[in-house]
């Protein structure tokens, strides 16, 4: 009836399209990382996208099912076995009771999201199933609902659709496109074409809350020194060193560092799938041509 | 895009927010407004707004790009024409609502030392009793102008300027739920255990933050506090937080 975690990874925790309508009183909104290869693997399954899913970086948590399900894996790969013996990505996988899921290496990206079809069961907290430091596990035991049906499951997806996130998620040429934010007018003439001109690379200071860039130092007209106000995923704050911290799914709901821009939303799963030291460069974009990206892609998922 | 309607300035954050904001102060009239204003906002139930965030001078809205806007309509036409009628409406609506006087929160505080424990540093550094920082700390009506960095951590203003003092240098790695602290000009409350800066005075036995679903926050950015002195005895028989 259940999935037990029988070795804890680094970094793992379960994620939907995360906790809204919270931030007002200081709660995260949390949710996935890549939410474009977490909904792949939900469509792939044909659950809603929304389906809480199972993030994972390297090295990972060691699963055993307790009954037979149904799973799929997307996103980063991490060489996925069952039982030993490797599984493929974005294919719906029938696992057995007492079968075993562990991932053996890092080969491309940073987050793998493992999917089941079937709900998760007693888990929710303000209508989100996103883990955020205020769910303490009690155990490492989640129920899924089972498969109703002892046939194999067969996937209705589009291929072109895996076939083009694929393409989208794990492009690492593309530049990172950006809007300018609120403190944008204040970089210094140099800092701005530093920031558009030159290579910045993600550090090993990166996790769920942020990631830690490298790159040319950043000075502002002004103090670094504002009064707090909300922040969201994607923004890029400066910090006073003059290097840039980048907000993910987990950042605080407000921040006081001078916002100097946003990685449009289309674009953070791809920058979400970045690995410690790869290096890229920021482009600017503007808010209709995000809008547009962001919906196409959004569309594909609706049929 | 920045725009300036009435005295907001609005400026979009990213491709997926807006933010309303009025003069950068910490001001009792500035964060009322920004206080009705997001009650405003709030009561609307706008389709595709999935936050609404007050914060000092400012008012985010955090937006779903597929649920709040139109299809094949400019975005900054959309978010202009949705300014102006919101601060518009707010504008014609709030002056029929009567706006009431908020109840001043008496929150209470056990300010021994085995709970201040930046008291008598404090104490020395400003040549004033610790007694009286704690008669100072406490007079004063403070406002919640925001809450963030934790669930339910609650910033409030203003400090008397004889007690005013910043952050330490280098943050304590645990600071003690319901710890009450200064920074600068705002006082505050650790809603859990967190490593944290501020100049610890004293302790709340409210457990300020509850993960019950209809409990959550006990303040709202805009709430009037008041601290008043308990001792470790009524500290003691009031404590909320786990033992």
């Amino acid at each position: 009836m259940s999935i037990k975690i029988i070795k804890k990874g680094l970094s793992d925790s379960i994620q939907d399209n995360g906790r809204y309508g919270y931030q007002h009183v200081g709660i995260q909104p949390a949710g996935y990382m890549d939410f474009i290869s977490a909904w792949l693997a939900n469509k792939i399954l044909g659950n809603d996208l929304n389906n809480p899913v199972f993030e994972l970086h390297f090295p990972t948590s060691e699963f055993l099912f307790k009954s037979d399900y149904t799973i799929c894996i997307t996103g980063a790969n991490f060489v996925p076995v069952i039982n030993e013996k490797s599984v493929e990505l974005f294919k719906p996988i029938q696992v057995n009771k007492n079968d075993m899921l562990t991932m053996l290496q890092p080969i491309e990206g940073r987050t793998c999201y493992v999917a089941i079809k079937g709900e998760l069961k007693d888990y929710s907290w303000l209508e989100s199933d996103s883990f955020s430091k205020q769910i303490i596990l009690k155990d490492q035991e989640f129920i899924f609902s089972e498969n109703d049906n002892t046939q194999s499951y067969v996937s209705n997806i589009n291929k072109i659709l895996i076939e083009d996130v694929q393409k989208l998620v794990f492009d690492h040429n593309s530049p990172i496109r950006i809007i300018p934010g609120p403190v944008w007018p204040q970089l210094t003439n140099s800092s701005l074409t530093g920031l558009l001109k030159n290579t910045f690379t993600i550090t090993s200071q990166a996790n769920r809350m942020g990631f830690n860039l490298m790159g040319t130092k950043l000075n502002l007209t002004i103090e670094n020194n504002f009064l707090s106000s909300a922040v969201t995923r994607g923004t890029l704050q400066l910090l006073p060193n003059g290097d840039i911290i980048v907000l993910m799914a987990d950042h605080q709901t407000i921040g006081g560092y001078a916002n100097i821009g946003q990685i449009i939303l289309v674009d953070l799963p791809r920058f979400a799938q970045f690995k410690n030291g790869q290096s890229f460069h920021f482009e600017l974009t503007d808010l209709e041509n995000a809008n547009q990206l962001y919906r196409n892609i959004y569309e594909k998922f609706q049929h | 895009m920045k725009i300036k309607i009435q005295d907001f300035e609005i400026v979009t954050l990213g491709d997926h927010a807006i933010v309303f904001s009025l003069a950068a102060k910490m001001d009792t009239k500035i964060v009322q407004k920004i206080t009705a204003l997001s009650a405003f906002v709030k009561s609307k139930n706008i389709h595709g707004i999935l936050d609404v965030i007050p914060s000092y001078h400012t008012l985010t809205i955090i937006y779903s790009i597929t649920k709040f806007l139109h299809k094949n309509k400019s975005v900054i036409e959309q978010v202009v024409e949705f300014s102006n009628t919101i601060l518009n409406d707010f504008n014609n609506e709030s002056t029929n609502i009567k706006t009431t006087q908020n109840t001043i929160i008496k929150v209470p505080v056990c300010y021994d030392p085995i709970f201040g424990i930046d008291l008598e540093n404090l104490s020395n550094a400003k040549n004033i009793s610790a007694q009286e920082i704690v008669s100072i700390h406490s007079a004063i009506i403070y406002e919640v102008y925001s809450i963030g960095f934790l669930p339910g951590f609650t910033y409030m203003g203003i400090v008397d300027e004889k007690i005013q003092t910043p952050r330490h240098d280098k943050p304590r790695m645990n600071v003690i739920a319901g710890s009450v602290g200064i920074a600068g000009l705002q006082t505050g409350i650790y809603p859990c255990n967190s490593p944290g800066g501020w100049q610890i005075i004293g302790r709340t036995p409210w457990n300020i933050f509850n993960k019950s679903e209809n409990i959550l926050a006990k303040f709202k950015v805009g709430d009037l506090v008041q601290f008043y002195a308990i001792d470790k005895i009524e500290f003691d028989k009031m404590n909320e937080h786990n033992l």
